[in-house]
């Protein structure tokens, strides 16, 4: 994640939870936090319990994030950002916290002749884990047509050409479902397991191979005793849990969509 | 397929849940964000370092990068880091962690480092590295926190130890590993029944060691890499240095990283080592010659005469402790030789080699480090140099961790010398310091490298200056000359007598000096005896330079 592309993440995360900001430039920026997004980010439960208990007036704290060191940042009290520091991921945590569920309704683009019939589609963004002593993660987006049951691959992408809107569009109406949000999120998850079913499996079959190597070389090790110590079926255990391959599927976010069919 | 398969249910669930409600539903900009910051969480590749990424205000070296990509893509995550002293094995294993931290393959983690070093790590890993490790005070830390650094010894006992093999570690780093050599100890068969997932063990001098050692530290690694200890012993029980064999070298170099100074592009700040020589007085002459007629003394119970010598060398106090010992171990009767000595030293008023530290240090007008070998010479050396106006801290290794920190501190911001005894070499960092004085030499050349080490290492920019006090016409001058100018230890790569010595199987060097010195029965006798030593490790240079040829040539 580049400076610039940190700068212009936390400047959305502020602007989309209503925070204002007091100083924007390229190198820094000075953000009035609202007391909701205080309480979620600075870590200050006794100044809250204390105002809520004796009806204060709240003062939200305002943050100075700097992303460029340069003449002008080195004199500013503020907090630098980089990939790694606290601060980010912690943004990271919260944009995730609060970008999890969401129901959108497409608008057309021109005015329409009529009435617009919006389908129901579920989206969902998916991390799949490849783990056994190392790890890889691959994000996956995909939609079902709770009609039709059609799944597509790369869905966030194709709902970023269109434009969404949290309420129901003039003269558009929804059709209800045929398959209902519990069964299409199964549906997903069976296309899921299919899809990593279809994957190639070498790195696994390598991290067996790796297993085995040193639980042979441990079974050696105590190969003259009688009776195996306690810390061999330690050791095991530890082994099992370095090498043993497991996939992980995780969900980042997902919803409700409903839109315009599409022409061919 | 076959390989289980995990299913986040939670998201599922809580989604049907605001169906039902109807909301509350975040908006598209924060539904982007959060898949955007997953993106940016999510590692790629199997291969590859995320760490230094992350990490973009720390100065990562080459070689520690390389070190942290074959740990992670070749070791499967187990290695004996044992890089020369002052190359950043900290860093290393910093890395390393980060690494497996970001790939989410390890949550909880124990470091078990020398006490004296407890509060350096957790100050670098959560500063360097934003680790947020906990220094373990109260033994509820084990439970509630994630990444605890802990002294071994506190570790070990209960009721830690229990709650300790509870815990899940995916990590364990064990700092100053050389010290798990030997198999029949507490801390070894502690450390051999942690659950050991990955494990980093860190250690600058594996290669001084036998070669039963190497087997010892390596099993608790991994155990089997090295085979059973019964076929190693049949294999391998005639070797006596794991150089010497090109097999096992290459099996123990799958499970240990060794960098050198040599092989790193970095630019080191120079050396400069300058011998001192004393004169003594006459009163402490007449002293050390009462000590030396000892040899031909009899009476009950055994001592070491070379001990002796070399503490007259020292101060008048740290032999006076010495004799003192052996008096009351005389009971009524006290021997003549050792009345004699107790007289010698009550005629002694001056001290001539603290008078010349006294004169070097007022020349040198900076901050200097003194080590000693003895701690009555530590205590008469800080109440001196305070007689003479100038401040000095005392450091020792049983001191306890805050009070070595704080003694460090002290040292940098209010003292000019800092008085360490031997154990006070090991594991403190004292880069804003450039001038060591080596009140006396020790005898294994190793100690001494640990000592510069704590000066000249990563983070030096100036450079180093090193004075080696003897006292002509004593052990001292004999050490001094025969070792320290002959093999011209000081001018070496550091590790390369360290290998030299492996090769001859002179890892006992300290034994063969000894036996030099005390048990020739003439002067003539013993110089020979000192020749043959600097021979034989003339022989082993020329072997290793020419045996470097070779592998030059194919």
């Amino acid at each position: 994640m580049q400076q610039h592309e940190i700068r212009r993440f936390v400047e959305r995360y502020f602007t989309a939870n209503g925070c204002a900001l007091l100083e924007a430039h390229d190198d820094y920026l000075t953000v009035q936090l609202t007391a909701e997004m205080d309480k979620e980010l600075m870590n200050r439960p006794f100044y809250w319990h204390y105002i809520e208990r004796t009806g204060g007036v709240p003062q939200p704290m305002q943050l100075t994030l700097i992303t460029r060191a340069n003449e002008r940042t080195d004199k500013l009290k503020g907090e630098r950002l980089h990939f790694g520091a606290p601060r980010l991921h912690q943004l990271f945590r919260s944009a995730q916290k609060r970008g999890s569920f969401i129901r959108l309704y497409e608008e057309p683009n021109a005015p329409l002749n009529g009435n617009a019939a919006l389908h129901p589609w579920l989206g969902m963004n998916v991390v799949i884990s490849y783990e056994c002593d190392r790890k890889k993660d691959e994000i996956v987006s995909l939609g079902i047509h709770l009609i039709s049951g059609t799944i597509v691959e790369s869905f966030h992408e194709r709902l970023r050409e269109r434009r969404l809107t949290p309420k129901i569009p003039d003269y558009c109406f929804t059709i209800s479902p045929l398959i209902k949000p519990r069964s299409g999120i199964g549906r997903l998850e069976q296309y899921i397991e299919s899809r990593i079913g279809a994957d190639d499996h070498t790195w696994a079959e390598e991290a067996r191979r790796r297993w085995a190597d040193d639980l042979a070389l441990l079974d050696e090790f105590y190969k003259d005793c009688e009776e195996k110590p306690e810390c061999y079926y330690i050791e095991k255990e530890a082994l099992e849990k370095q090498y043993k391959p497991r996939i992980i599927v995780s969900i980042v976010n997902g919803g409700l969509f409903y839109l315009l069919p599409r022409q061919p | 397929m076959n390989i289980d398969l995990e299913m986040d249910r939670t998201w599922k669930e809580e989604f049907l849940e605001r169906v039902e409600k109807d909301g509350p539903w975040a908006s598209w900009e924060m539904y982007e964000l959060a898949l955007e910051a997953a993106h940016h969480l999510i590692v790629p590749e199997f291969d590859g370092l995320q760490a230094p990424k992350h990490l973009p205000h720390v100065t990562i070296l080459p070689h520690q990068l390389e070190v942290a990509r074959r740990v992670v893509e070749e070791m499967n995550g187990k290695a004996i880091l044992a890089d020369e002293v002052g190359l950043g094995k900290t860093i290393e294993a910093g890395l390393i962690l980060k690494e497996y931290m970001i790939r989410g393959l390890v949550k909880k983690a124990l470091i078990l480092v020398p006490a004296s070093l407890v509060s350096q790590w957790v100050r670098e890993l959560n500063e360097k590295f934003f680790i947020p490790a906990v220094q373990q005070k109260k033994s509820y830390v084990w439970e509630q926190c994630d990444i605890v650094v802990s002294s071994i010894d506190t570790a070990k006992k209960p009721p830690h130890r229990d709650i300790i093999y509870e815990q899940p570690y995916d990590m364990i780093i064990i700092d100053e590993a050389h010290k798990l050599k030997n198999n029949k100890t507490k801390n070894y068969e502690f450390v051999q029944n942690l659950k050991k997932k990955f494990c980093l063990l860190l250690t600058a001098t594996p290669i001084q060691n036998r070669i039963e050692e190497i087997f010892n530290l390596v099993s608790l690694l991994k155990p089997g890499h090295l085979g059973s200890a019964e076929q190693f012993a049949n294999t391998y029980g005639k070797t006596r240095a794991v150089q010497a064999n090109d097999h096992l070298k290459a099996l123990v170099n799958k499970v240990m990283i060794r960098n050198r100074r040599a092989d790193t592009p970095i630019e080191w700040s120079k050396r400069h080592v300058e011998p001192v020589l004393i004169e003594f007085t006459d009163e402490e002459r007449e002293l050390y010659e009462a000590v030396k007629a000892l040899r031909h003394a009899s009476f009950a119970g055994s001592f070491s005469l070379i001990t002796l010598l070399r503490e007259a060398c020292s101060s008048r106090e740290a032999l006076f402790l010495t004799i003192k010992n052996m008096i009351d171990k005389c009971g009524e009767a006290v021997p003549e030789p050792l009345e004699r000595v107790l007289e010698k030293i009550n005629a002694v008023t001056t001290n001539s080699k603290a008078e010349k530290a006294l004169e070097l240090i007022r020349s040198i007008n900076d901050k200097v480090i003194i080590f000693t070998e003895y701690r009555a010479t530590q205590l008469y050396l800080q109440w001196f140099l305070k007689q003479h106006g100038i401040s000095s801290v005392p450091f020792r290794g049983g001191f306890r961790r805050g009070k070595k920190d704080w003694m460090q501190e002290l040292f940098k911001h209010h003292a000019q010398v800092f008085i360490a005894t031997e154990a006070g070499g090991e594991g403190i960092n004292l880069q804003f310091c450039r001038h060591v004085i080596n009140y006396d030499l020790p005898w294994n050349p190793m100690r001494l490298e640990q000592r510069i080490g704590r000066v000249h290492r990563l983070g030096q920019t100036d450079d180093v200056y090193i004075y080696n006090f003897a006292v002509k016409q004593t052990v001292e001058e004999h050490i001094l000359t025969l070792l320290y100018e002959k093999i011209r230890l000081f001018e070496r790569v550091v590790g390369e007598l360290d290998d030299i010595l492996a090769k001859m199987n002179l890892t006992n060097l300290e034994h063969y000096l000894e036996d030099a010195i005390v048990h020739s029965r003439s002067e003539g006798e013993m110089k020979i005896k000192m020749e043959n030593i600097i021979a034989m490790i003339e022989l082993a240079e020329q072997l290793r330079r020419e045996g470097g040829q070779r592998h030059a040539a194919t």
